[in-house]
């Protein structure tokens, strides 16, 4: 993930999420993206396909039938 | 008993003897609420007449012999993102201003039942996030050990109400340090409990993955009260654990001779370095718990920054979706702190929030490793003692790690408490942090390290 972000790059990820800022909020945006970008390269650790997600979860006893 | 301002436990020890009246307990409260309100802005919505309403029926049902038990006739305040039933609930927006719920959340349903008297609806940040505003239908909360200062959020009134004695206890929300922060600023005890432990049905969403129920109040014992209340599962929850509920007072007084407390030096010395007040604090801490038989170890986990990391990307992902409708739609209706958090869910990518779910993962496993043969692990609550309310940074995600989110990470329960004075005069605070559902450890020794010392002898001096 870059530490920076172009105008286009940055219009196209607020096109996506719906939301409409102002030009002074868009360039707020684009001064924090590397705190951003930073944060993300910190979860991304050498890790195996196999290596799950926090919440991977069992069926509870309603899933089951068993408290009915 | 610091001045006329009784603990939870000593003020349901007097009710019992019906030495204390509730009604007077509550005028008392009211008084105080009358007296410090302008200055403290702690409330956004006071149930002044519903509060001597419920005094007097706790009064009345105490001397004809039907006590509910210890928080029965207790004047409490629920933080504004809390649903009351027939009481404005407004999370602090403008968005929800004219919004009256039509039942209680969980949490409210339950302290009712245990017989406590609500004063009011404690000021909170605009849902739970983007700190102190002054673009909101209500101002912050100011801190009561001097009011230029802040409280931290975002259980901020709630912080203040129970340090100034406007309520002996309240409820308050936790999703990176909302509860703890609070409390460490304000000078009281507030426990975020384990994951599951006290139901969110009812509770506006921060980051549903992150969000924890607890109690905050002057002392420990007090938390252990409330939360035999809180605690127990909830089919309104889906997060809601099924573990039986054990007596949260069992371990009180029986003091921490022979128990293991890690310390995690690094996340306080290295990765994030408090203030010498707080340094202070914590080394006078351990003294005393080595000084009481405690055996203390040193804990070594991931830097501060990769728990900030793993926290911040699943919170801005999750409020961003909880919350995505109104940002698309009304995204100039909310305060400017939290338009600017919530433009954060556009840099945050599906793959990014993935990674931080896996490495959260990880981050779990590893504080399980740690704390393999220790009872509890030990850091600072916070940074150093409250700073002016005017001089919050927005983006202090990025700036300084939180010592707080590691544990919401992990779904551990964590408790903080006040460790002394800093340089300002302002309380310092500590963390404890025990394993999953062992929140009675964890109220034995806060409990025992409160009774070893004089911090809770002190009260704001406003409020004298």
């Amino acid at each position: 993930m870059p530490a920076e972000i172009s105008d286009e790059a940055l219009d196209f990820l607020l096109a996506r999420s719906g939301l409409a800022l102002t030009p002074a909020q868009k360039a707020e945006l684009k001064s924090i993206y590397a705190g951003i970008a930073g944060m993300a390269e910190r979860v991304r650790k050498p890790r195996g396909p196999m290596a799950e997600l926090a919440h991977v979860y069992n069926f509870s006893p309603t899933d089951l039938g068993e408290d009915l | 008993m610091p001045g006329t301002i009784p603990t939870i436990a000593e003020a349901a020890k007097l009710i019992a003897a019906k030495q204390l009246s509730p009604v007077e307990l509550t005028q008392a409260c009211l008084d105080r609420v009358h007296k410090l309100e302008d200055r403290l802005h702690a409330f956004v919505h006071l149930t002044e007449e519903r509060a001597l309403a419920e005094a007097r029926a706790a009064e009345a049902a105490i001397m004809a012999g039907r006590p509910k038990g210890p928080l029965h006739g207790i004047p409490i305040g629920l933080k504004d993102i809390v649903d009351t039933k027939g009481i404005p609930t407004t999370c602090g927006s403008k968005i929800l201003q004219d919004n009256i719920p039509d039942s209680d959340a969980t949490c409210a349903e339950k302290l009712a039942h245990a017989g406590t008297v609500l004063v009011g609806k404690t000021t909170t940040h605009e849902f739970a996030d983007g700190g102190p505003s002054f673009d909101l239908p209500k101002p912050p909360a100011r801190n009561p050990w001097n009011t230029d200062h802040f409280t931290a959020g975002s259980s901020s009134g709630t912080g203040a109400a129970i340090a100034a004695g406007l309520v002996l206890g309240g409820i308050g929300t936790d999703t990176g340090g909302s509860i703890r922060g609070p409390a460490a600023l304000c000078g009281i005890a507030g426990i975020k409990p384990t994951y599951g432990l006290v139901s969110r049905a009812g509770v506006a969403p921060a980051a549903f993955s992150l969000d924890h129920i607890g109690p905050m109040a002057w002392t420990a014992e007090d938390c252990a009260l409330m939360l035999q209340a809180l605690a127990g599962p909830d089919p309104r929850d889906p997060a809601s654990a099924t573990q039986p509920v054990p007596d949260y007072t069992a371990l009180l007084g029986a003091g921490v001779k022979g128990l293991k407390i890690g310390v995690i030096h690094h996340f306080h010395e290295i990765d994030c370095k408090v203030s010498a007040g707080t340094q202070r604090g914590i080394d006078a801490a351990i003294g005393t718990f080595r000084e009481l038989g405690a055996e203390i170890r040193e804990v070594q986990l991931s830097p501060l920054p990769d728990w900030q990391a793993c926290g911040s990307l699943i919170s801005i992902t999750e409020r961003a979706a909880a919350y995505d409708e109104w940002a698309k739609t009304r995204l100039g209706d909310f305060g400017e702190r939290v338009q600017r958090r919530l433009m954060l869910g556009a840099l945050v990518s599906g793959v990014d929030y993935v990674q931080a779910v896996r490495r959260r993962r990880e981050l779990r496993a590893e504080l399980q490793a740690a704390m393999a043969g220790l009872d509890v692990v030990l850091t600072a609550a916070a940074p150093g003692e409250a700073p002016k309310i005017d001089n919050v940074p927005i983006w202090d995600l990025f700036e300084r790690p939180s010592f707080t989110i590691p544990f919401n990470v992990a779904g551990y329960p964590a408790i903080s408490i006040c460790s002394g004075y800093g340089e300002g005069g302002l309380p310092v605070a500590i963390q404890l942090v025990a394993k999953p559902f062992q929140e009675p450890t964890l109220f034995r020794v806060a409990d025992a390290f409160e009774k070893a010392t004089p911090h809770r002898n002190t009260r704001p001096a406003l409020v004298a």
